[in-house]
């Protein structure tokens, strides 16, 4: 029997499960593998039997946390796709900002009817079993984990950094091209996508599990920026894992 | 030498890049660096560069390579090793580059040829061009490289309106003959431009100044090992990006996985550079990582260059090309600072250093590699404990595995991945042999779930195993801790097959808790013969179980045992931190060092000494190992 696959989204652009949906022909053969019970951007139907939930956005309010324990309840393996789900996100930009003032910025006088807290990646509230990385997410990571879960084996999302694959690319460096990147922390696994374009890392995989941050600020600061603008530049994703909670 | 004109050669290289049976590839620049890339036509040619971004290694040991393709849907098949379509032809390489491929010719042909690489290697062109612009890190006329009068098919050098030949090879040779025209005789006066072009580079102002001669490398990296302030002062700011090593002409490691199609019944299995700076790079399934600070892993990286690769090869596998000092955002990783540094260091702690003699090399190759499993079948298995399985495995086209006590196989399960598993059996049972596998990877947790029938595919046996014939009239003294029961049972079993050729037998087993005994029944009924003594201990015995035996870490029942110390040999296994404790109690019983023997154990990947993984100093524990005479490894850091 096929297993059943459902998608959820919180806080976040839904551009990952576009990405999903995207597939085009691979989509069709991964429907061999897997049966599609939940997906709000492709079907109208909806189950609530499904063995994987793959599940997008961050977690914002403290009414998203039942809704994601029904969803690990319900599930056999949950999987976080996208920065917002894996890393907290872009959401925790908020995080260095008082909530209140948030809160009025996007809903002005309104602002008391929607609650928020802290925005969160999923598994500050619930247990993740495996995570596709990135904004957006790369489309063959996430074929790379959905094979992975249904030959029963841990994905293989790297514990190095960006470098590597810049590396492995051939890039000229940002840092030699003037421009700043932070791919010397952020965990690898998608080709250097952005730096492969002439562009630079932002770092949306996400820190690596043992990054050497100070190290990299100075290197940072060494080749140009201000002190403002290099925390600037771990703030955009890293908000939550430096601790902004 | 020959005399080209520049335009006549332009003409050559374009014939080239008519001629469709050849990959022509060259110097081309990329933003303001330099790649070697296809070319498409002449013009595109840099030959002026500095560095380019990545070394030629690329075109003969790619980035991402396929070892081969496995289609599970209709039984098995597995499609190898195939030859590459055409051969390529390498323009602009300088001399630093060629040196530095001279040595992955000699770490790639080491014991067991890798066809993969040789394949295109040996049917590859390089046409050097000596340096006309020295990148500022570059110091390779301190390496001895900056010049080099083999290892290319030609070489050239710009004497300004055209280039010098020389001819390196016949393959050179019938190159020019076919496709350039208006190859001149060099006069005299050409050859002497190009010898004192040569003395140029050789003395070229590199702005990367040694303090020292670079042949005292190895001893001055030996007289630093322990000089942990010394490391992690230079590493203090390691990112552990891997940069380093990755732009490395001379750097060879690669991890090797599996990658599955969507239909999950077919894939290729692939090899993909890997570094040694890297976090993971030396951990184990159990979590276990060999190297897991930056320090020890930067401190490596220098050790293999200068040190490792010098014992094992005789060369230092660094040739200056500077590429690592340029692509270390902290600036940490310059080989010229930190050897400077430690010299300086080693002055001011009074040491006196010597250049190393050199060691006795002895590169010997029989045969390829083959990293296409043979198909074997599942035809037993019993559950031993909640984490252990042992699988009895048949080779499937009816051979014998032929191993020795103590070696290891690189088992598959298709799809997962592959992983070294030590020999569980004695070679005297020859028609299947034996596996205790915990549950502690991807590929050994997929193996829990097999079952009788299924398939895996088998790589070996490797590594040198037990000399069961030099311990024939010895007294034995087997001493296992949890798992490593499973290695030391090949030999333990070959032993009781061949009782009469061993003096005692003593076995020590020593586990965490009674129901994590590995083969219970097995050793329990050891206690029924007389010709052999047995002594179990657990670490602890919660109060639902019942324990006879001993309560205490392994080291307990050492002194229990009565023994000759002369006579007897120790043979230990068990995991990383027993061996410091055990060898430490034998040592105390005045057993001698050359009487212990260990069995090691490290990440593994190839099993052939060719991905780095398991390497400790100039050892590979694949190949050299996974066993130990404790007198060969007990000065050798890192090993115990």
């Amino acid at each position: 029997m096929k297993p059943k696959v459902a998608f959820f989204d919180f806080a976040g652009c839904e551009g990952d499960q576009l990405q999903v949906a995207n597939l085009e022909e691979e989509l069709l053969t991964l429907l061999g593998q897997v049966e599609v019970v939940s997906f709000r951007e492709v079907m109208k139907e909806h189950s609530d039997n499904y063995d994987i939930a793959f599940i997008e956005g961050s977690c914002t309010r403290l009414m998203d946390e039942d809704r994601l324990k029904q969803i690990r309840k319900n599930a056999k393996i949950v999987v976080a796709i996208g920065s917002c789900a894996t890393i907290g996100g872009i959401n925790c930009i908020r995080n260095y900002k008082d909530l209140d003032d948030v809160r009025k910025t996007v809903y002005g006088e309104s602002a008391r009817l929607f609650d928020t807290y802290a925005a969160r990646p999923i598994n500050a509230v619930i247990t993740v079993d495996a995570y596709v990385h990135g904004c957006p997410i790369d489309r063959d990571e996430f074929l790379h984990v959905v094979k992975s879960l249904l030959l029963g084996k841990k994905p293989d999302i790297p514990t190095y950094p960006v470098c590597v694959e810049c590396k492995k690319n051939e890039n000229v460096c940002a840092f030699e091209r003037g421009q700043f990147c932070v791919g010397t922390v952020t965990r690898a696994g998608c080709n250097s996508c952005c730096v492969n374009e002439g562009t630079i890392c932002w770092g949306c995989r996400g820190l690596v599990d043992n990054p050497n941050e100070n190290s990299h600020k100075e290197v940072l600061i060494k080749y140009g920026l201000t002190v403002d603008d290099a925390i600037g530049k771990f703030r955009l994703y890293f908000g939550w894992q430096e601790g902004k909670k | 030498m020959k005399i080209i004109s520049k335009e006549d050669f332009a003409e050559f290289v374009n014939a080239l890049i008519a001629d469709d049976s050849w990959n022509i590839v060259g110097v081309k620049s990329k933003r303001d660096k330099y790649t070697f890339a296809p070319l498409e036509t002449a013009s595109e040619l840099r030959l002026d560069y500095d560095v380019t971004l990545l070394p030629p290694k690329k075109y003969f040991f790619p980035q991402r390579e396929t070892l081969f393709t496995y289609d599970l849907s209709n039984g098995f098949s597995a499609k190898g090793f195939t030859a590459e379509a055409k051969p390529t032809i390498i323009i602009g390489v300088h001399p630093y580059d060629i040196v530095a491929l001279l040595h992955m010719d000699e770490i790639f042909s080491e014991t067991k040829s890798d066809p993969y690489y040789f394949e295109k290697r040996n049917t590859s062109i390089i046409i050097g061009v000596n340096i006309q612009k020295m990148s500022k890190w570059c110091f390779a006329p301190y390496m001895g490289s900056a010049t080099i009068d083999y290892g290319y098919d030609l070489m050239l050098t710009d004497l300004g309106n055209r280039y010098a030949i020389n001819i390196g090879s016949p393959k050179g040779e019938d190159l020019l003959e076919k496709y350039a025209k208006n190859v001149t005789n060099a006069r005299a006066r050409d050859s002497q431009l190009v010898g004192q072009k040569k003395r140029e580079i050789t003395n070229m102002a590199a702005q990367q100044k040694f303090d020292f001669p670079p042949e005292l490398i190895p001893e001055l990296l030996k007289k630093t090992y322990e000089e942990s302030g010394f490391w992690e002062k230079h590493s203090e700011k390691c990112l552990a990006c891997g940069s380093c090593v990755l732009v490395c002409p001379t750097c060879y490691c690669f991890d090797v996985k599996d990658n599955p199609d969507l239909s999950l019944e077919r894939g290729e299995r692939i090899r993909t550079w890997d570094g040694c700076l890297l976090e993971d790079f030396a951990k184990v399934a159990s979590g276990e990582n060999f190297r897991s600070t930056r320090p020890t892993r930067y401190r490596h990286r220098y050790f293999k260059k200068g040190k490792y690769l010098f014992d094992r090869f005789g060369f230092i596998s660094c040739v200056g090309c500077g590429r690592c000092s340029s692509n270390c955002l902290p600036d940490i990783a310059n080989p010229v600072n930190l050897f400077n540094d430690m010299y300086r260091e080693t002055l001011n702690l009074g040491m006196q250093v010597a250049p190393a003699t050199m060691p006795d090399v002895k590169i010997e190759t029989e045969g390829n590699i083959d990293y296409v499993p043979r198909l074997a079948t599942i035809v037993k298995k019993v559950p031993m404990t909640a984490n252990e399985t042992l699988l009895e495995i048949k080779l499937d086209d009816g051979s014998e595995l032929g191993h020795k006590p103590g070696q290891f196989v690189e088992i598959s399960v298709f799809g997962i991945g592959e992983a070294p598993i030590s020999l569980a059996s004695s070679p005297t049972r020859k028609d299947t042999f034996e596996l205790c596998v915990r549950k502690l990877g991807n590929v050994t947790t997929k193996l829990h779930t097999l079952n009788v029938g299924d398939r895996v595919g088998v790589r070996g046996p490797f590594g040198n195993g037990f000399d069961a014939d030099s311990l024939k009239g010895k007294d034995l003294l087997f001493i296992a801790g949890g798992l490593g029961i499973a290695p030391l049972r090949s030999l333990f079993n070959y032993v009781l097959d061949n009782r009469k050729d061993y003096g005692r037998v003593i076995l020590l087993y020593g586990c965490k808790e009674p129901r994590e005994l590995l083969f219970g029944e097995e050793l329990l009924s050891l206690t029924e013969r007389d010709d052999v003594e047995f002594k179990p201990t657990v670490n602890w015995c919660p109060e639902s179980e019942v324990w006879t035996g001993s309560v205490g870490v392994i080291t307990t029942l050492i002194p229990q045992v009565d023994f000759d110390p002369k006579k007897i040999y120790a043979v230990v296994c068990g995991p990383p931190i027993m061996y410091k404790f055990v060898i430490s109690d034998l040592k105390q019983r005045n057993v001698p060092d050359d009487h212990i023997i260990v069995s090691l154990e490290r990440r593994m990947k190839c099993g052939v000494g060719k991905c780095g993984h398991c390497q400790i100093n100039q050892i590979y524990v694949c190949k050299d190992g996974p066993v130990f005479n404790y007198s060969k490894v007990k000065g050798v850091p890192e090993a115990l």
